[in-house]
């Protein structure tokens, strides 16, 4: 294919940060402001979306809050005052931005609790559901594409399986993980954020069928590059077939498998929206679905910033892997940066 | 000032006899309870505030009930026994009542319990800015909350109100410094009570829990025990999914678990290892009300036709495989107050009836699909269900009553499963046709206004948009008396009309509350009166 996939074998690793990630040194905080300065943009504008869809969807805050209670012109009144809800829209919307400016994201309407304490708090059960899960996903995906790339049955039965989980629902799969792991053997508990072996199942749940998907995209990428006549080289220099895999060949699939799995990451935010409420999990995912059906603005503003903030950071570190794995990259900006 | 009703030694006329230890886990009486021990019980509801008056959910009231205490305790007869109150008045003329407070209760964070403190309580949720909508109901006919000595609570009211005493001795009382604190909306450990268990740490997601209160010595007259909690400690945890809530006390990752689904129930009740208990709830049954406003129900013939045409009995057999009662009245079974048992079977499946009403209403034509149409359009009623009370079935128990409106008259139900905003929104537009509802958390005739008052004058959640004179001016009359046969033949009236006369709605059946715990644990039951789950106050464990 490429002539140069063999420099990436002769390459020897050297001090590489500044040049590897191909910026060349005056250009590096000029880089790095565009960087952020893009992020910051991505902020403001899941922000405005966030604000701008939650007024054009249906349901008035101030009903929702008072509910099925007796209303009267005076309870309206003060419910107004008190969230500013009387100032013209685009008012509430300066005032809003002015406020987080200042490091302030409110309070719940519904919960009545301090934004920031809430979604720091509820942040971190997710985080670890969602770290966990992707190390459960990127050890399944290798595992399975290394052991089963190349060759017929164990291919076969390794597709099955990565074809069953992803078309099952991880509600189920929860269910399913619940009943027999924790009902019937009794071997992990089922709820809470309280121990590592609470996490065990919750993690699996989520991340298997993210494995599955990382895998089967791993397997082609792995099958493409064990017939690049760079494979074939390095067979010759009498390399085991497992050290020819793992050193060599899965650098060469791991691309479209780290654009996918930034991709998907996402998706796990959405996802652990399930699971923690099957095991009865704290989470962000709980508490951002009953904040968007309660139009609990503070707290869907502040989420929205969250995963805004996360996404950039992962778009970054998927930037910058690929500059990692791939020296072409590296060597087309060095050119192009001269 | 003359007394009316009383159980004060010195006030009063009447004393009121006190009804004691009628509650379960008393009945197993021969063991004695065992002190110490801690418990996990697994709930369906997170309460969306710690805060006990801004909580308005019926389910989270079992995990409240730990800390937080009111003035009066209710009685499986409708009655009132002593609590925080050791005994009340109300004046002859209905505007005045006198609580007398014990003298000897704490809140757990070492303030005395007075009559100040009480008072500031009523004072404060007077304040819309504090309490929100609350501050529109009972609390809004206090005209002034003083503390005439120490112990003693006056109460004025600015006009008579008979539903009064139900809600004002039922309002938990927070310590004087709860109101200072900046957790007060959100609730939480820095607010405290005077009940049996300290709230402790709510962990939100997942947990919340509580610890003995060892200075606990004012239980309610007629709770299981007196004194000291049994348990240690307690811990409620948040397990939305009823399968998972089944599987963790089957596991024994549990003892006590609430919320059973029909499909589940008869695992507990066939098992020794587990007892499992229901009881009605309070409140308005299950009900499809019928918008008199728009579309075809405006027509009363219309809507006593919907009436005729459902089998509801077989439905609710059907759907719930005998584990739930089919409902009749404009209040559950329950509600032992104003519950009016003649309006069972006075109406009922009558396909014939239905078919011949429908015929006189002008819709006599059918289209392709076999529904009935008049100048060239179908007989078809939305029905709007609000996504986020769909629970207990009740999406197939609308689907077999669509089915037989269908079949039995032509009658098109289209179902709309909707979110909160959009219900919100039709719910106050009128955009609808029917509207399914229960409602569970107001009693003493309460929800009966609510349900029943145009919405211009504080029928807040009046789905049919009735505005027929008769019944505002009935409703007028039954609040202004305390005469409670009075309100009951009102109500009863009320009852019939809105039924048989004008078909406001289709009762279909009576929620209820299922527990379920383990064999070993004692004195799991549900609140006399009110049928609610019961805090675990009188809970023990056996060894």
């Amino acid at each position: 294919m490429d002539p140069q996939n063999t420099t990436a074998i002769r390459r020897s690793p050297a001090a590489w940060l500044p040049e590897r990630l191909g910026l060349k040194r005056g250009g590096l905080a000029l880089q790095i402001a565009a960087r952020i300065g893009s992020g910051l943009l991505v902020l403001w504008a899941a922000v405005t979306l966030s604000f701008v869809s939650l007024q054009l969807a249906p349901g008035d805050i101030v009903s929702l809050l008072i509910g099925e209670q007796l209303r009267t012109p005076e309870v309206e009144a003060t419910i107004r005052a008190e969230w500013g809800l009387d100032a013209p829209l685009p008012l509430q919307y300066l005032s809003y931005l002015s406020r987080i400016l200042h490091g302030d994201f409110g309070r719940s309407y519904i919960l009545q609790t301090d934004v920031t304490g809430l979604v720091l708090s509820q942040m971190l059960p997710t985080l670890k559901l969602t770290a966990a899960a992707l190390v459960v996903a990127l050890v399944f995906a290798v595992a399975s594409a290394v052991s089963t790339a190349g060759r017929r049955v164990p291919r076969a039965i390794a597709g099955a399986l990565e074809l069953t989980l992803v078309s099952t629902p991880s509600f189920w799969l929860g269910i399913l993980l619940l009943f027999v792991f924790s009902f019937t053997l009794k071997l992990f508990p089922v709820s809470g954020d309280r121990s590592f072996s609470a996490l065990v199942l919750p993690a699996l749940a989520l991340g298997l069928s993210l494995g599955a998907v990382v895998g089967q995209v791993l397997r082609e990428g792995l099958e493409r590059a064990l017939e690049e006549p760079f494979a074939l080289t390095v067979r010759s220099w009498g390399t085991s077939d497992l050290v020819l895999r793992l050193r060599h060949c899965l650098r060469h699939a791991a691309l479209p498998a780290v654009t996918l799995t930034g991709w998907l990451v996402g998706n796990l935010l959405s996802g652990a929206v399930i699971t923690e409420s099957v095991f009865g999990r704290p989470g962000l995912g709980r508490v951002t679905v009953e904040a968007v059906l309660g139009h609990d603005l503070p707290v869907v503003l502040a989420v929205a910033i969250l995963s805004a903030f996360v996404y950039v950071a992962l778009s970054t570190l998927v930037d910058v892997l690929y500059l990692l794995l791939d020296p072409r990259l590296r060597d087309e900006s060095r050119e192009t940066g001269r | 000032m003359v007394t009316r009703r009383t159980f004060l030694g010195g006030l009063g006329a009447v004393t009121l006899p006190i009804i004691a230890g009628a509650r379960p886990g008393t009945a197993e009486a021969a063991d004695a309870p065992v002190k110490g021990g801690s418990l996990t019980w697994g709930v369906e509801t997170e309460p969306n505030t710690l805060n006990p008056h801004l909580n308005g959910q019926a389910k989270a009231k079992l995990i409240l009930r730990n800390a937080y205490e009111s003035l009066l305790a209710r009685t499986p007869d409708g009655g009132y026994a002593p609590w925080l109150a050791k005994g009340y008045a109300v004046s002859e003329d209905g505007r005045t009542y006198t609580f007398r407070l014990r003298d000897d209760v704490t809140f757990s964070d070492g303030a005395k319990l007075d009559a100040a403190a009480v008072a500031l309580n009523f004072t404060k949720l007077k304040e819309p800015t504090y309490s929100g909508s609350i501050s529109a109901g009972h609390v809004s006919y206090i005209s002034e909350a003083v503390a005439a000595d120490p112990h003693t609570l006056v109460l004025k009211l600015d006009r008579v109100y008979a539903p009064f005493l139900d809600g004002i001795s039922g309002l938990e009382i927070l310590s004087p410094k709860s109101f200072a604190s900046p957790q007060l909306k959100a609730g939480g450990p820095e607010l405290s009570g005077t009940g049996p268990f300290i709230l402790e740490r709510y962990v939100k997601g997942q947990e919340i829990r509580f610890v003995r209160n060892p200075a606990y010595n004012w239980a309610p007259a007629n709770a299981g025990h007196q004194g000291p909690a049994h348990l240690d400690r307690l811990t409620y945890r948040f397990l939305p999914e009823s399968a998972v809530r089944t599987g963790a006390l089957t596991s024994g990752q549990v003892d006590v678990i609430e919320g059973i689904s029909g499909n589940d129930a008869g695992l507990f009740k066939d098992s020794p290892d587990f007892a499992y208990q229901n009881a009605l709830n309070t409140g308005t049954p299950y009900t499809l009300y019928f918008n008199v406003t728009r579309g075809p129900t405006a027509d009363v013939k219309v809507r006593k036709a919907i009436l005729a045409a459902i089998d509801v009995e077989r439905i609710i057999q059907s759907v719930y495989r005998g584990e739930r009662q089919r409902a009749w009245g404009i209040l559950t079974p329950a509600d032992t107050d104003f519950y009016d048992k003649s309006i069972e079977r006075s109406y009922g499946f009558d396909p014939k009836l239905a078919n011949a009403l429908l015929d006189e209403a002008g819709w006599t034509a059918r289209d392709a699909g076999g529904f009935r149409t008049k100048d060239g359009k179908r007989l078809t009623i939305e029905v709007v269900q609000s996504q986020a009370t769909v629970r207990d079935q009740r999406d197939i128990l609308l689907q077999a009553v669509q089915a037989q409106a269908r079949q039995n008259a032509g009658i098109e139900l289209a179902l709309q499963y909707v979110d909160a905003g959009t219900y919100a929104n039709r719910q106050n537009d009128g955009q609808y046709g029917i509207i399914p509802n229960s409602t569970t958390t107001q009693e003493n005739g309460l929800t009966i206004y609510f349900h029943y008052l145009p919405r211009s004058k504080g029928g807040s959640i009046n789905y049919s948009r009735t505005e027929a004179p008769e019944v505002s001016a009935w409703l007028d009359e039954a609040a202004s008396t305390l005469d409670a046969k009075k309100r009951f033949e009102i109500y009863a009236k009320l009852q019939r009309f809105a039924l048989l006369e004008q078909a406001y709605g289709l009762p279909l059946y009576v929620p209820d509350d299922q527990i379920a715990a383990s064999t070993r644990i004692k004195g799991v039951g549900f609140r006399p009166f009110k049928r609610l789950p019961e805090s675990a106050y009188d809970i023990w464990l056996k060894p």
